[in-house]
């Protein structure tokens, strides 16, 4: 039997959070010029409030902690990164459709 | 708690060179990298990788671990000598391999999860690994002020994304003991995840990362949701889509039928005329969201066998009386 000792109450980083860059940074393991160089390269698009302090959308964590984690754990640089995120979720898509297509096509 | 064989785990020898190792990790990351690879145990051969080249990278880690001798063969039952770690000064932890982040010891990170909740800790080596660098040996490092945020992975049914779930998570913590030693202590805490969450998306539990040592603030812990594959539906996004079945008959003259969605069962009209592949929406009747995701139907037209003497009749029937050519398209 497990014994609880805490109940805790989860806060999930949805549409309407904005992050601060810097906490982003911190997320997804990437220094401000990687995020801000994958902003120039329309991996995410931040908005500054105020001025000269940027904020990145919540639903883009996903994108950005797997670009950390390819240029930690393999070594490539930003642009790779992003361009790696670009073809696996191309790759997902098309993946996707082939599953809905042998559906379609299967017996049952 | 059983042996590692960190030479093994790489593929090099033990006389391997820094960039022998370098290379052999590079290689197997690109091949079992969680995010690109398709091989089965990715996620497990990945962390045996990373713990590996953990101590095979650093000089002063992979000197300790030499020193216990080549004879230990991996999955032997293993204790840490008496003497361990004497004549040893890490200068860092349990760091984040080929990050820039280190002095983490074990007794800094928190473990989530039983493996019956799906939940593990990204960074979480093993026992063996701890036993020698890290959670109360003489390598451990104390005192950084404020803690450092935590990430989890949690894997969910798409049935608890939708209605919201709960999940039981061990989280290891250190805990100063009167005579200064630090001993690391199990909390179990029940988590509640809201309905709604998406694939990727990140939970973040306030305060319950790594605890502050000092005056500063505890980290928090992000769980990071994972939707395991559903028997019926496809999820993207907050949508799901559906493969439907429907007899000839019902696409053709139109049907109402009952569909199976995430909240239930519900009657949806098929129309007159529709053809294998269409698909139909059910407007939110997907993930629940600002906006709710909506529930794709895609129609799938099975033809009855001609199995028997009555349906032959009506497949000949068909055949006589339809003016039916379903290679029109063709003869343009």
């Amino acid at each position: 039997m497990v014994r609880v000792t805490h109940r805790l109450e989860a806060h999930v980083l949805g549409e309407s959070d904005w992050i601060a860059a810097t906490e982003i940074c911190q997320l997804c393991r990437l220094d401000l010029g990687a995020v801000m160089e994958l902003a120039e390269l329309g991996v995410v698009a931040p908005r500054e409030i105020p001025p000269g302090e940027w904020q990145i959308p919540a639903t883009a964590l996903p994108r950005l902690r797997v670009v950390g984690r390819l240029i930690h754990d393999l070594g490539v640089n930003v642009s790779g990164a992003a361009l790696a995120l670009e073809l696996l979720e191309a790759q997902r898509e098309l993946e996707r459709r082939i599953r809905s297509l042998e559906r379609l096509a299967s017996d049952h | 708690m059983e042996f590692r064989d960190y030479y093994k785990v790489l593929g090099v020898e033990r006389a391997a060179t820094a960039d022998q190792i370098k290379t052999a990790y590079r290689r197997l990351a690109r091949k079992y990298h969680p995010d690109v690879s398709k091989e089965p145990n990715a996620e497990a051969r990945f962390k045996e990788m990373q713990e590996a080249y953990e101590v095979l990278k650093d000089p002063e880690k992979r000197a300790a671990y030499n020193q216990l001798g080549a004879d230990w063969k991996a999955g032997e039952q293993f204790r840490p000598p008496p003497d361990w770690g004497s004549g040893f000064e890490f200068s860092g932890g349990a760091g984040r391999p080929g990050g820039a982040r280190r002095g983490a010891g074990r007794a800094g990170r928190s473990r989530a999860g039983a493996a019956e909740d799906g939940a593990f800790h990204e960074q979480d080596f093993s026992d063996f690994f701890s036993s020698l660098f890290g959670g109360g040996t003489p390598f451990e490092r104390a005192g950084r002020g404020a803690g450092r945020d935590h990430h989890a992975r949690v894997a969910i049914e798409l049935e608890e994304a939708y209605r919201g779930t709960t999940r039981t998570l061990e989280l290891r913590r250190p805990e100063v003991k009167p005579d200064g030693s630090v001993e690391l202590r199990t909390h179990t805490v029940r988590v509640t995840i809201p309905a709604g969450v998406t694939e990727g998306q990140l939970i973040r539990l306030a305060g319950q990362g790594e605890p502050a040592s000092g005056a500063g603030q505890a980290g928090d812990l992000y769980l990071e949701v994972h939707i395991q594959p559903h028997r019926l539906f496809q999820l993207e996004g907050r949508d799901v889509t559906l493969t439907f079945p429907v007899a000839p008959w019902e696409a053709a003259l139109g049907a109402s039928v009952t569909v199976p969605t995430l909240g239930g069962t519900v009657e949806m009209h098929i129309p007159a005329g529709a053809q294998s592949g269409q698909t139909l929406r059910l407007r939110g009747r997907g993930l629940p969201g600002q906006p709710a995701g909506d529930q794709y139907v895609q129609l799938k037209v099975v033809l009855p066998p001609a199995n028997t003497p009555q349906a032959k009749a009506l497949y000949e029937e068909m055949r006589s009386k339809l003016d039916f050519d379903p290679r029109a398209n063709l003869s343009r």
